[in-house]
């Protein structure tokens, strides 16, 4: 695989009702990755963004973001998954040698529609959508019930978990503002109202509003834009079936076959001991656990032992990962850019040291039944 | 960079207005064996990554590529889903080929998939949607909703595409006889294409201009059916092409550009203070498409054509727009033949939008025609040898068009 | 301009849908209207589905229409569960007052789940294995709320 730079970002700052135009929120965040590259819009060729109608309320909603979005005249498309998915084809047009420079956006507004009545549309409507049993909600309960009788994880094992991201959350700045607890306690975690038993009410991560927005450039190109691109070295996705019974819970097949895809891109034999940071979409607490274990960070059942704090063998979620703010389909986005910001050494508050090789995922469905992983770089070249 | 793509097979389901036998997931497994069936050296485990998409508030379906992940064969593999509004099935298309040519270590053999099962939903309600937000926007701005509908005739596409009709009339100087005829090209095409909807091989000028009109210019029997069907397009590398068809179709080129937002636009400065047959997304996505696949003179090196068009004033403008033929002169040539089966650049002979529309797999289904008269294993196959085609998908408010540009040979390595 | 203000004219545009179950679940639905579990068996691995499915996604095998049918009990085994406050339709979300019980149940036979409420039971009493017992509704017709729920044995 050729490589592939990014070197531009930007993330709107997460808000629960942002009380801002749908469109000015995009604008922001395009423009504002064009100008963190120090480019300009003439400068774009092809644009990808990642949104969803029925998030928007609205059919074909990506005929109403082409301007803003950037791209007027410009060859675009939409992918209508998360935006890490979105930047899988950024980066597919970019391979293929048709195009210089990729905007890649993607966001939601979730404070102006019902997120689970959504979400709901997803199920199966000649079955399971009827009765409305089969929810996001209610699979989360089941994922996270599975885990912990598969294994025998404790309900507070899943709670460090919060906690810790929480308090990353606090050091982020552009966190979810209701996310960021500086002084949460696991006891706050276990007590907060149930969601979907065994998930407590913290233990879920949010739907908020937001935009994010990254560029993709082929090698030479990146290099003549900054001087510090982070490349893009491997990436792998996969899904998984659609019923829930089909499926075992415990663990997540789509997210190892994603893993074993980008790991065998980027040659990376051991990734307990090669990567340095992992930002991984966790909806719920316990998919960081799962996440962690389908990627080979720990063995089945042990991601709960990690020590996975900012200063930790293996940092995961330094931002705070999805718990500490989730906008529909910016997510996956949000932490590949996350992962660049500490190849590059500019996550200010939440910097780990040394950071070599970065993964980021982004994940779909109910139980993150189809995931996408990335694999980052960073150095000059 | 990236390496050559082909088309290896294309298939289709039998459309009609309610496939109320099967349910979405088993209306996709149709065309997906279709597709399979034409190439029988491999099998669904040989497809290494799946692109797929539709129109979801059609069926009242969000994100339907998650329950029909066993039904396409995609359980456990890499699946990516694109959607466009009208235009999906281009998009998808299109996003079949950047998958092969990117290269990424694995990914060879790629399935795209379009579908729509519009009798399960109601189109227009879906399409007026479109507008909905905007007409709000400026609801509260003052102007009453009244006022607006009658701007918009309808909401619909029918609304949008009658006064994009007018517009193109007055431009042309052409009459509801050039639309009329136009539409009996298309239903006598569609009679002789075996998945095609509205076939009518006895239809005449003055059987359509004896329905009542929709919105003038458009009368009932001129605009397209609402279909359920579903297309299926395989990509794969030039090497496994050869393995896997007689002819493989190369892809030469693609493009998929919008130069607006919508109807009124934001802020009210869409197409609707326009002129809406002026298409500057069509032109500029031909020269990027043009220009990928070394086409200088596509009137002479364009042997077949497949345009999106659900309502004929669009077969008429889309021919001219992407350079097949001078402006103002599309309607001499259907009047003079050159645009029928054996004539010198044959439009649409699978019977085009105007007969059968599903909307999302519809721009899907104009480059697996395309790809198929190259093949020689079209419904409707031209009689001549051809050697190089073009799938059209329009879609958007008015102005977001995806194309592809197919040949039996590779691309033109000069460019 | 606040997106809110679309919010007080929501409901203007309602599309209607109504899904079209295909042969394969309309002959389940005729075997619930007669309290019945009708299910399929792919030809190749064997596995049992609740409800039929056209394609086993295991071995990408077409289970063909007129045949491999079979008919199971109306017993099963709770595979796990969930207690939630929440109840979504289609046009939001509300906590009620009286939590949900829903449990994934493998019918005794096959290899899938189905997922419906647990009736009758304390959230204490239930265990993941446990045997249960299809409740039917009084009148059935031929829809997935004919299964009211499930009832320990």
């Amino acid at each position: 695989m050729e490589k592939v730079g990014i070197v531009g970002y930007y993330q709107v700052k997460l808000a629960s009702d942002a009380n801002y135009g749908r469109y000015e929120m995009i604008f922001e965040a395009v423009r504002g990755a064009i100008d963190h590259a120090g480019l300009k819009k003439k400068d774009i060729t092809t644009v990808i963004s990642a949104t969803n109608d029925y998030y928007d309320g609205r059919t074909i909603s990506n005929c109403f973001t082409v301007e803003v979005g950037g791209g007027y005249m410009a060859d675009e498309s939409k992918v209508e998954m998360d935006g890490a998915h979105a930047m899988l084809y950024g980066l597919m047009r970019i391979l293929s040698g048709n195009h210089k420079l990729a905007v890649i956006w993607a966001g939601s507004m979730p404070s102006c529609f019902p997120y689970h009545s959504a979400r709901l549309y997803e199920t199966d409507p000649t079955w399971e959508r009827p009765s409305a049993l089969v929810t996001d909600i209610s699979a989360g309960g089941f994922q996270m019930r599975a885990y912990m009788e598969k294994y025998g994880v404790s309900a507070e094992d899943i709670a460090k978990v919060v906690v810790k991201n929480k308090k990353n959350a606090a050091k982020n700045s552009l966190a979810l503002p209701e996310a960021q607890m500086a002084d949460i306690t696991l006891s706050d975690v276990l007590n907060s109202e149930i969601f979907a038993d065994p998930v407590t009410e913290l233990m879920y991560a949010q739907p908020c509003d937001g935009v994010a927005a990254l560029l993709l450039a082929p090698e030479h190109h990146a290099l003549k834009i900054t001087d510090k691109p982070v490349w893009i070295t491997g990436v792998g996705w996969n899904q998984d079936p659609y019923y829930l019974g089909d499926r075992d819970l415990s663990r997540n097949k789509s997210m190892e076959l994603a893993g074993k895809m980008a790991y065998d891109a980027a040659s990376i034999k051991d990734p307990a001991n090669e990567i340095d940071v992992a930002e991984l979409s966790e909806a719920f607490a316990h998919e960081e656990l799962i996440f962690a274990e389908a990627l080979g960070l720990a063995e089945a059942g042990k991601a709960s032992t990690l020590n996975s704090g900012i200063d930790g063998d293996i940092a995961i979620n330094p931002s705070g990962g999805a718990l500490g703010g989730n906008p529909p389909c910016a997510t996956g986005l949000i932490r590949i850019i996350e992962a660049v910001k500490q190849l590059q050494g500019e996550a200010n508050g939440y910097q780990v040291k040394n950071v070599k090789k970065a993964i980021a995922s982004g994940q779909i469905g109910m139980c993150a039944q189809n995931n996408i992983l990335y694999v980052l770089e960073g150095g000059g070249n | 960079m990236g390496r050559q793509v082909c088309v290896a097979s294309a298939g289709f389901c039998e459309h009609a207005s309610k496939r109320s036998d099967v349910n979405m997931p088993e209306l996709v497994s149709e065309a997906i064996a279709d597709c399979l069936a034409k190439v029988p050296s491999i099998g669904i485990e040989d497809i290494d990554a799946f692109v797929n998409g539709n129109m979801p508030a059609f069926e009242g379906a969000n994100m339907p590529e998650l329950w029909m992940t066993d039904w396409m064969g995609a359980r456990n593999k890499p699946l990516m889903r694109v959607t466009t509004g009208g235009t999906t099935g281009g998009s998808v298309a299109i996003a079949g080929y950047y998958s092969v040519t990117a290269g990424l270590p694995g990914i060879d053999t790629v399935l795209a998939v379009a579908f729509e099962q519009q009798s399960q939903g109601d189109t227009s309600v879906g399409l007026a949607s479109v507008a909905y937000g905007e007409i709000s926007c400026l609801n509260s701005l003052g102007i009453p909703l009244e006022q607006l509908s009658r701007l918009l005739s309808a909401g619909a596409a029918i609304g949008v595409a009658s006064y994009q009709a007018t517009n193109y009339m007055r431009r042309s100087n052409i009459t509801e006889e050039d639309l009329a005829r136009v539409v009996v090209h298309n239903r006598h095409n569609a009679a002789k294409n075996w998945y095609a909807h509205l076939k009518m091989p006895n239809l005449t000028i003055e059987d359509v201009l004896d329905t009542p009109y929709i919105s003038f210019p458009l009368r009932y029997g001129m605009v397209c059916p609402a279909s359920d069907g579903v297309c299926a397009m395989l990509f794969t590398t030039e090497e496994k092409a050869k393995d896997m068809a007689d002819i493989p179709v190369y892809v030469n080129g693609v493009a998929s550009v919008a130069n607006e937002t919508a109807i009124l636009g934001y802020d009210g400065a869409g197409a609707g203070q326009l002129d809406p047959s002026e298409q500057l997304g069509a032109r500029r996505s031909s020269e990027l498409a043009y220009g990928q696949a070394g086409i200088s003179f596509p009137r002479k090196e364009i042997d077949y054509a497949e345009v999106y068009s659900p309502f004929p004033n669009q077969e008429l403008m889309w021919v001219e727009r992407l350079g097949l033929f001078e402006e103002n002169t599309a309607t001499e040539m259907y009047k003079n033949g050159t645009t029928a089966i054996n004539g010198e650049l044959p439009i649409n002979c699978s019977g085009g939008v105007n007969s059968t529309n599903a909307i999302g797999a519809s721009a899907m289904e104009r480059p697996a025609e395309a790809a198929l008269q190259i093949m020689g294993k079209a419904g409707n196959q031209v009689p001549r040898t051809v050697h190089t085609s073009l799938g059209h998908g329009w879609g958007g408010a008015l102005n977001f068009v995806t194309l592809m540009v197919m040949s039996d040979e590779p691309q033109r390595k000069w460019r | 301009m606040s997106e809110k203000i679309i919010n007080i004219t929501k409901g203007l545009v309602r599309a209607e849908f109504n899904f079209w179950v295909g042969l394969y679940m309309d002959k389940f639905y005729d075997g619930l209207e007669q309290k019945k579990i009708v299910a399929n068996k792919c030809p190749k691995c064997g596995d049992v589905f609740v409800p039929p499915r056209k394609i086993c996604g295991k071995c990408n095998e077409t289970i063909a229409l007129d045949q491999n049918w079979v008919n199971l009990t109306d017993t099963g085994t709770l595979t796990n569960y969930t207690i939630t406050p929440y109840k979504i339709n289609e046009r939001g979300s509300r906590k009620v007052k009286k939590d949900q019980i829903i449990g994934m149940v493998q019918i005794d036979g096959s290899n899938t789940t189905i997922v419906y409420k647990l009736l009758k039971i304390e959230p204490a009493e239930i265990k993941t294995g446990m045997k249960v017992k299809i409740e039917w509704q009084e009148k059935t017709k031929g829809a997935p709320e004919d299964i009211k729920g499930f009832v320990k044995v």
